[in-house]
């Protein structure tokens, strides 16, 4: 209890000086000119993005570029993570190979993941997937499907997941699948006499390019954090052994 | 009455940030100092989206009903602001990304020295260094 | 009616730096990390009220799954307890 002495003195503190601050604020009761002019103008209007869900037509429509960028700095941060790891192809092999037994968990909790990893796939698709007419979307949708991953290295191990087949390798090529997907919509646009992200009336049906973003967003974003974490889940013993240190 | 919770929401947010700016600057353990980094990253998103909202009654997200004008009328007047939304999104999903990238070079820094502790961490880079020389 | 949503949100607020205070002085670091896990609900609860539903997809599984996950992994790899 003695460590919540300093809280209250701080939540104290903060409703006295509201108290003061209250009567010099105005509450904000309208929203600004550029949030209006992308609410009138995300389905209707001259500037139109076809698409009845705003926040989505911003991300890759109205600050489409923004969010390129963004993507390459998420690519970065990855490959980042990715070389402070990095194994070579002996390595690698030697870090498949199971150390050493540990116990296994119960049927209970084997069973009930494994229902709950197929939930996971198919709300994360959905999210995904609808993501130009209802919430969500590809950094939705792929942060979503992350989870699934990760579940299974829990309750299994990272070799279970490794045996059907996703290992690092694979997350990685489904992760590039996802970005040149990506950069091939962007620039399709070129080809036809249009500039770069240009999303009407290239792609005249409703949602536009959104779609496609989306479901490649969904792939690079689940897959780079699904890499990341086969490469956390190696046990501690290998890495050591490869940098030769410690015991 | 309304400004005053608005207020009191404010200050609690920037308090949050004190103590997670705390929390970096003062905690001698680089994993704790991850944590209240989070905190701040969090609590920023947070006020970015607070400034977005509009203390009016019947208030929408920015996501059309339906796909009619009247009912465009009605939304203009009730939606939040879109805008820090969207950018939200992906300081949410990029920062996560370069917190991992972080979470990694923690790991490493305890393989090669055997600390996480900045204070012993500092006495070791400084052997290192004598070392070489 | 909006005193509602305001009160709602005060709450959720305030259970949000009663939490991250609790997280950054504790010195066991997985406690810590439940501690800011139940910070990011809160945070989750604040942003559906703000009529953020789009950050909430991507919030709830990035800071309440996701990131507890990161940070428990990195505490076994690193070690529990905090010196201070």
């Amino acid at each position: 209890m003695k460590k919540l002495i300093p809280i209250t003195i701080i939540i104290l503190i903060i409703f006295g000086l509201a108290y003061v601050m209250s009567g010099k604020i105005e509450p904000q009761e309208n929203v600004r000119a550029l949030g209006k002019f992308y609410l009138e103008n995300s389905y209707f209007g001259d500037y139109s993005a076809k698409s009845p869900e705003v926040v989505t037509a911003i991300l890759w429509d109205y600050r489409g570029v923004d969010t390129l960028f963004e993507t390459s700095v998420f690519f970065l941060a990855i490959i980042g993570s990715l070389t402070l790891f990095r194994l070579n192809k002996k390595q690698e092999k030697e870090a498949k190979e199971r150390i050493e037994k540990v116990e296994e968990l119960t049927l209970v909790i084997k069973t009930v993941t494994k229902v709950i990893v197929a939930m996971i796939l198919a709300v994360s698709a959905s999210i995904a997937l609808h993501g130009h007419l209802t919430p969500g979307g590809g950094f939705q949708g792929g942060s979503a499907l992350a989870v699934a991953p990760l579940l299974i290295i829990a309750a299994y191990s990272k070799y279970a997941l490794e045996k059907q087949g996703l290992d690092k390798t694979r997350a990685l090529i489904l992760r590039s699948i996802g970005l040149i997907g990506i950069a091939l919509i962007a620039l399709l646009p070129l080809t036809k006499g249009g500039f770069i992200m240009q999303n009407q009336p290239i792609f005249p049906w409703l949602g536009g390019s959104l779609i496609f973003y989306n479901f490649f967003e969904y792939l690079a974003v689940g897959a780079g954090f699904t890499a990341v974490f086969l490469l956390l889940a190696i046990p501690e013993k290998v890495f050591k052994k490869i940098l030769g240190v410690g015991e | 009455m309304i400004a005053f919770i608005w207020s009191v929401i404010i200050l609690t947010l920037i308090a949050t940030i004190m103590i997670s700016l705390y929390g970096i600057s003062r905690r001698p353990n680089l994993v704790k100092k991850l944590i209240a980094l989070t905190i701040f990253g969090d609590t920023a998103n947070l006020l970015v989206v607070l400034l977005g909202y509009r203390l009016i009654y019947p208030v929408a997200p920015p996501i059309l009903p339906s796909l009619s004008k009247e009912a465009l009328q009605t939304f203009v007047k009730t939606a939040v602001d879109p805008l820090p939304q969207a950018l939200v999104i992906t300081a949410v999903v990029i920062g996560m990304a370069v917190n991992v990238l972080i979470a990694f070079a923690i790991v490493q820094i305890h393989r090669l020295y055997g600390t996480v502790d900045t204070r012993e961490l500092s006495k070791k880079l400084i052997q290192v260094e004598g070392g070489e020389q | 009616m909006i005193e509602i949503h305001l009160l709602m949100l005060l709450i959720t607020v305030l259970i949000g730096l009663i939490f991250s205070y609790l997280a950054i002085i504790e010195k066991d670091l997985l406690k810590a990390i439940g501690y800011s896990a139940i910070q990011a609900i809160a945070y989750a609860i604040a942003f559906y009220i703000l009529m953020a539903p789009d950050i909430v997809l991507a919030y709830i599984a990035i800071a309440v799954g996701i990131y507890s996950a990161l940070l428990v992994f990195v505490v076994s790899k690193t070690g529990r307890y905090e010196v201070v």
